[in-house]
């Protein structure tokens, strides 16, 4: 049983977010959508419906063609360049794959995570700062993995590769974490471990959580709200525990789009 | 016997058309062509070889045995050669890691300067060692440094080369993640790029250590100093036993090199 605590003030504010690609295909339509500190939000929809995309902008990998993404305020949409890069300081990012630095040990990894924090010439030259390395023991520990830390990143299983990102993203310290199918090649053991993860860290760290994922069951196990998407429009935007099976298949079904 | 072993043995059955079997022997006649045509232009004469034998075996014969008591006046040249290909190597490396990270598509900062660096790549690259050898000759006169100098240029369009493509293979996710964590562009290249392709950039760096020093042999002919210059002058002056020490030296130097370049290489992977 999953105890939610009370949320905090609003960290993500998506405001009729649009996006078309240079092709003219229209990924995403007006969405908009508000998720606070402490707060799970999962994303479901079917392949090509607009939830990555929807990630990738909030994230600034992709630009967004229309509307608004306020992380704590803060309208990114409107930055560029350096303004652009402190912003993003605020806003962590895990992969399908932990995109790890295979050849460098775990504890250097995560981190990296850090880096945005510190501008000088020694991080630019390859070193990291030694308080930023404690810090990394005490992110490492926080996902159980604090005797990994000397070990090559390379050499992990896809699960703690997983966490060890989940490390990399805490120690950028951000405000909101985007989780892109962040188990999609993990075991469902794996699986149920990173999913128990990100929600603890959601109610600890008071994190606003938005996760893209394609198993309904984990979403309504461990979210707070769970938002469908399909063909780029919002479909719902509900509490966990009122999405029905009907309105999920909904989403997956080509001939109810 | 079960059904999947049954399936096994059944025939598969194979389409013979007689088009496809005269396509076959078109190609394999024109494949025959081409090698006939370049006998005939480089003049191959077998017969004058097989009568060439005896001024071969002639040769050997005034070379054995190697004159091993002009050992110590070998081995400044031999000295010569190895640092030859050091300088070259190192020169060619550093003038070719910041060529190869303006020529790699996916870290390039801006279209201009990736066709700038393709351009002086290809360009060091085309033109072979033994021609930047004999301008340097010029430039600089003889000895090993401009030997040195060639090595450094062309090495740098051979290593600015392989070292973009390296690049341009690398995993992009750790530089993604990194350059979402608000990390500046060097920091993301410091901290992503670098450790995700080092190793692969060391492999060929020691590759091509091996590779000059066995070039910087040929060098030496030019007058660009070394082992080479000292076997172009003994067999000028007839000197079969010096010829013959100085080739076993260079074989033992060429061997060593490849044994120890091959043994960092395993280290580094």
């Amino acid at each position: 049983m999953i105890v939610v605590p009370p949320m905090g003030r609003t960290l993500l504010d998506v405001n009729d977010l649009s996006m078309r690609f240079a092709s003219g295909k229209v990924a995403l339509d007006g969405v908009s959508l508000l998720v606070r500190g402490g707060e799970f939000v999962t994303i479901l929809g079917s392949n090509g419906s607009g939830k990555s995309t929807l990630l990738r902008c909030v994230a600034r990998l992709l630009h967004p063609t229309g509307g608004e993404i306020r992380v704590d305020d803060r309208d990114l949409t409107r930055l560029n360049g350096t303004a652009l890069r402190r912003a993003r300081r605020s806003v962590a990012m895990i992969f399908q794959h932990a995109n790890l630095v295979r050849r460098r040990s775990v504890l250097a990894n995560v981190a990296t995570g850090s880096l945005g924090h510190h501008t000088n010439v020694w991080t630019s030259l390859g070193m990291l700062p030694d308080s930023e390395l404690n810090h990394a023991q005490r992110y490492l520990a926080e996902v159980g993995l604090a005797h990994l830390a000397g070990q090559r990143a390379g050499t992990l299983s896809g699960g703690q590769a997983q966490r060890v990102a989940i490390s990399r993203a805490l120690a950028q310290r951000p405000k909101v974490l985007l989780a892109d199918e962040p188990i999609a090649s993990l075991d469902p053991h794996a699986a149920e471990e990173v999913m128990a993860l990100l929600r603890r860290l959601a109610t600890q760290e008071g994190l606003a959580v938005l996760c893209v994922l394609h198993q309904p069951e984990l979403a309504e196990r461990y979210s707070d709200r769970v938002v469908g998407i399909r063909a780029g429009r919002l479909a719902f935007d509900l509490p966990a525990a009122q999405v029905s099976g009907g309105q999920v298949a909904g989403l997956y079904n080509s001939l109810a789009a | 016997m079960n059904a999947v072993t049954n399936l096994a043995l059944v025939p598969i059955p194979v389409a013979r058309s007689p088009l496809r079997l005269l396509v076959r022997v078109l190609i394999g006649l024109a494949l025959i062509g081409i090698f006939a045509q370049a006998l005939w232009i480089t003049d191959a004469r077998p017969g004058e070889l097989i009568n060439g034998i005896s001024g071969m075996i002639d040769i050997l014969r005034r070379a054995t045995p190697p004159a091993f008591e002009k050992f110590p006046s070998v081995f400044r040249p031999a000295l010569e050669t190895i640092d030859i290909a050091i300088v070259g190597t190192v020169c060619g490396v550093i003038l070719a890691i910041p060529l190869a990270i303006l020529a790699a598509a996916n870290v390039t900062p801006a279209k201009p300067l990736y066709y700038g660096a393709r351009a002086i790549i290809a360009l060091t690259r085309a033109v072979p060692d033994l021609v930047w050898a004999l301008l340097f000759v010029t430039a600089v006169g003889l000895g090993p440094f401009p030997g040195a100098l060639a090595q450094s240029v062309h090495s740098v369009g051979m290593l600015g080369r392989l070292f973009a493509e390296v690049i341009e293979d690398m995993d992009m996710g750790p530089v993604e993640a990194l350059s979402l964590t608000g990390a500046s562009r060097t920091q993301v290249f410091t901290h992503a790029v670098i450790p995700g392709v080092l190793p692969s950039l060391l492999g060929i760096s020691l590759y091509r250590l091996d590779e000059n020093l066995r070039n910087s042999l040929v060098l030496g002919f030019v007058g660009a100093g070394g082992l080479g210059f000292q076997l172009l002058t003994a067999m000028n002056l007839f000197q079969y036993k010096t010829v013959s020490l100085l080739l076993i030296v260079t074989f033992l130097l060429v061997m060593a090199m490849e044994r120890m370049s091959a043994a960092l290489r395993r280290r580094v992977a």
